[in-house]
């Protein structure tokens, strides 16, 4: 079941929830949703798993971005609850229509919710049944194609549910009489019956959004009052009427449909498979180009050819232009609509933002990311998460499309490279000292991206600051690591506990910090040997000294030159910590040193790309070969060099 | 020398020419030039001098979880509503309080600002600080002791802000939810902000030179940290958002924005 259903301001208040489920929820799903996902621009993400204490819950939400209204639905995670998107697109129809920014209270909104609750619960009970019930079948994949859409495909979706609708009217006029004289469960069979003839009139009418509302009030009727018979028979006729009405409409599409529901009869187990065939067909028939629109939008483009496109399309840009988004979004604009309607539109403003008006921009801010090093997958849900940020708000006057979500996007990139936690490594160090324990920094990471060079850099940093620094020499694996780090010790006159090779790495760092808790260090740096994120013991072995040794800091060092592999090393470096950890409470990295960062020039992605798969922020910038190149991460310069 | 002369021949000449022209025109119309001349700057002026004394802006600030947005409603509205949840952008809203809604005359309404929390959205907070009239820090009083350490972090950024540090901006440390009987008292919850930041100081002062985000040093150098010491006056208060027992914090709103 639904456990809550919430509505909130961005700004943090409730003004909506649902008193009816009422059920108390279990620790604090709503604030971790906002804090670990919303916030960390992860809202392109389809739903959030939580996890307390004696409950897990999915949730799932929805922006309503003009308004700035958020709409999260909390469930069980074990009941894979079909129709929360549903109620939760209806809910943020219905109350949109009702907010009022000076308003609070919503205590009406109750009746409507209950309303939209039993709708969408009898829709997901259909979907269900489709699978037992191979008459309902037919009358139920319509049904399905009806409400996949969502507005801004709801014309195609009319035309796909009114041809069908409008052949298979005998069929489903059969079915209501038959289910009405049959059993009482059946009834919402009839109500798809209708349903079906709700969303025919309307995407007649060439508005395949209002069909949902129209739905409802049937469905109501019906669901509310009791059965009755006479009115039945009048919709059927009523149905019978129209279909004929639609039947003139889509003429064309109906040789094709025949074929199209003979499959349908035959292998009913591969049924959504062939509602897609469906999809395309009806398309085919309705109009071609807008096929290929919704065949882009559906499925995303073969790579193959979103690069092709891709690199034509800045090619262009750059021959004629050579500028930024801006006039690319522009010059689309521009084909379609005319000078004069795309000047007029900037200086009055544009109503509503679409996806679709969003989209070159967002593409070409993708481009100008990923040349930038960012990885491909991280650039992509960027601009998802700021494509969900923007839809539906409303642009200003006086201002482009390119530049709002430029803008947008600034601001996402900010937010991510600000640091969550607090990076100042000097106050827990202190803090460990008070305690009368080292301070244990553990620094990992792949081959060769420098962990030894760095090591003694940060060394050098700790000592310029009084701190008293211990190396301990762990990487007992590669021949001449252990001189190397006895070279820095001796540059830096700090102290080395070393043990040879082919010693066990967890034994030697354990050793190393009881011997500075001996002598009196304040800090152990552990060298590591450098691994591959895919080699399984090795991995196995890192994991067992981070349990053995219990690390204050685990530094995770990779190099900035690394482009779509940032993204593979650090999530599997946390995956194999989480997984290969014998304690039920995982170490993860909780901080990056970014390497080899004055080899890139403007190519700083690989900050980004670290930040966002790990969440752990950049403590340290490794940007020489001195014992000095030690930085901090700038956030604005990196975010102006990003978007440059 | 003779380059010199020449020049001063020439601009003599010039001061000639302009003094016969200003003599042609009548001097009705010269009177009436230079006053409007003075008129404008005067308005111009007035204008600048009202607009700095006009602040009427009040920042909320503080940790996450600590109940700002609830102390937002409660100053405009009276009431918490039906609850809140974790803030993703800034509430800020023009009005007059909530208590004073029932006095009689004419009094001047206060912008308020509600600035999230998180630690990814504290940039924010520098859009709204060089226009506040005074920041007030929300602290929870009850879950103090776990979160003492980013609140001073959070606290010790504030005070050494640019802005705040040059415009002496106000700084109210207001404890929250002391409705409970387990919260901790603003005395205790002041000595171990105190404490923290001294501890800060020496750590903050340490930190590289690339790191340019704290231009001022807190306090006096060699002497344990106190908010004495600070250049803008720095008080505490007590508070609960849930019951609405605010009106310390009204004292201070009033105190820096008059009605």
């Amino acid at each position: 079941m639904l456990e809550q259903l919430l509505i909130f301001t961005r700004g943090g208040l409730i003004l909506w929830s649902c008193k009816e489920l009422g059920n108390a929820l279990k620790g604090s799903p709503i604030d971790t949703l906002i804090r670990s996902c919303l916030l960390e621009e992860r809202s392109g993400a389809a739903s959030y798993n939580y996890d307390a204490p004696g409950a897990s819950y999915s949730l799932k939400w929805i922006f309503h971005n003009d308004l700035g209204l958020v709409f999260v639905a909390v469930y069980q995670r074990i009941l894979h609850l079909l129709y929360v998107d549903d109620l939760l697109a209806a809910v943020k129809r219905e109350f949109s229509q009702v907010y009022d920014p000076t308003r609070t209270v919503y205590r009406d909104f109750d009746e409507v919710f209950k309303q939209l609750k039993i709708e969408a619960e009898a829709r997901a009970e259909e979907l269900k049944k489709s699978y037992s019930n191979p008459v309902v079948v037919n009358g139920n994949r319509k049904n399905q194609v009806t409400w996949k859409g969502d507005g801004s495909e709801g014309k195609r979706n009319g035309t796909g549910g009114g041809g069908g609708g409008g052949l298979k009217n005998d069929g489903d006029g059969k079915n209501g009489v038959k289910s009405e004289s049959d059993r009482d469960g059946d009834r919402f069979v009839v109500a798809n019956g209708n349903n079906n003839y709700g969303s025919n009139l309307k995407s007649n009418g060439g508005n395949g959004n209002g069909n949902v509302s129209v739905n409802g009030k049937d469905n109501d009727s019906l669901n509310n009052g009791a059965f009755d018979v006479n009115r039945l028979q009048k919709k059927v006729r009523n149905k019978g009427g129209n279909g004929k009405k639609t039947d003139t409409g889509v003429t064309k599409a109906e040789p094709k449909k025949l074929v199209k529901k003979n499959r349908v009869w035959d292998d009913k187990p591969k049924e959504t498979k062939l509602d897609f065939t469906d999809h395309v067909d009806v398309d085919r028939d309705a109009d071609v180009d807008r096929k290929v629109d919704y065949l882009a939008k559906e499925q995303g483009e073969s790579m193959m050819d979103k690069d092709e496109v891709f690199s034509s399309d800045s090619e262009d840009e750059e021959e004629e232009e050579g500028d930024d988004a801006g006039k690319n979004s522009n010059k689309v604009d521009a084909k379609k609509k005319g000078w004069f309607s795309s000047m007029f539109q900037s200086i009055a403003g544009k109503a509503n933002l679409e996806k679709s008006d969003l989209e070159p921009a967002l593409k070409a801010l993708k481009d100008r990311l990923m040349t930038k090093n960012v990885a491909e997958e991280i650039a992509e849900k960027l601009c998802e998460s700021v494509a969900a940020s923007l839809e539906g708000k409303k642009l200003a006057s006086f201002t482009r499309i390119s530049s709002t979500v430029h803008t947008a996007m600034e601001e996402a990139l900010v937010r991510i490279l600000t640091p969550r936690r607090s990076i100042d490594i000097l106050r827990d160090v202190h803090a460990a000292k008070e305690q009368r324990k080292p301070y244990v920094v553990v620094f990992v990471g792949v081959n060769g991206v420098g962990k030894s060079t760095n090591l003694a850099k940060v060394a050098y940093w700790l000592q310029q600051h009084n701190v008293n620094v211990m190396m301990a020499a762990c990487d007992t694996f590669r021949s001449g690591a252990v001189e190397q780090l006895r070279t820095h010790a001796r540059r830096l006159q700090i102290p080395i506990f070393e043990k040879g090779y082919e010693k066990d790495p967890a034994v030697v760092a354990k050793e190393a910090i009881q011997e500075a808790s001996r002598n009196g260090s304040d800090v152990v740096l552990v060298d590591t040997a450098g691994r591959m994120q895919d080699n399984e013991p090795l991995m196995r072995a890192l994991s067992k000294l981070i349990y053995l040794n219990n690390p204050d800091l685990v530094l995770f060092v990779g190099e900035a030159l690394v482009g779509n592999d940032a993204v593979d090393q650090l999530s599997k470096f946390n995956q194999k910590l989480a997984d290969l950890a014998t304690s039920p409470t995982p170490r993860l990295i909780d901080g990056i040193l970014l390497t080899k960062f004055d080899t890139i020039d403007d190519k700083v992605g690989a900050a980004l790309s670290m930040v966002y798969i790990s969440g752990a922020p950049v403590m340290f910038v490794g940007c020489g070969q001195s014992y000095t190149d030690l930085k901090k991460l700038n956030v604005k310069s990196i975010v102006k060099t990003l978007l440059k | 020398m003779q380059e010199l002369d020449q020049w001063k021949e020439h601009i003599s000449h010039l001061l000639n020419v302009a003094n016969d022209y200003i003599r042609e025109i009548p001097s009705d119309q010269l009177y009436a030039a230079a006053a409007i001349a003075v008129f404008t700057t005067l308005i111009l002026l007035l204008l600048r001098f009202f607009k700095r004394a006009k602040s009427n802006t009040i920042v909320l600030t503080g940790l996450s979880g600590s109940g700002k947005t609830v102390i937002f409603y409660q100053l405009k509205d009276g009431s918490t509503h039906q609850g809140t949840v974790t803030s993703m952008e800034p509430n800020e809203d023009t009005f007059i309080l909530h208590s004073e809604t029932l006095k009689k005359g004419k009094i001047k309404p206060v912008h308020i600002v509600d600035v999230p929390g998180h630690s990814r959205l504290r940039p924010k907070l520098d859009e709204y600080l060089p226009q506040a009239a005074g920041t007030v820090f929300v602290v929870d009083a009850l879950d103090f002791l776990p979160n003492c350490r980013p609140a001073s972090e959070y606290l010790y950024d504030l005070l050494t802000k640019g802005s705040v540090v040059r415009k002496k901006i106000p700084l109210l440390i207001l404890c929250n939810k002391t409705d409970k009987v387990t919260a901790h008292t603003k005395e205790f919850i002041c000595r171990q902000l105190e404490k923290e930041i001294d501890k800060l100081r020496a750590s903050r002062s340490a930190v590289s030179d690339a790191d340019v985000t704290n231009e001022f040093t807190l306090g006096v150098p060699g002497e344990p940290f106190s908010f004495k010491q600070c250049s803008n006056t720095v008080t505490t208060a007590d508070a609960s958002g849930l019951t609405g027992e605010i009106s310390q914090l009204e004292e201070f709103i009033r105190q820096h924005v008059k009605p």
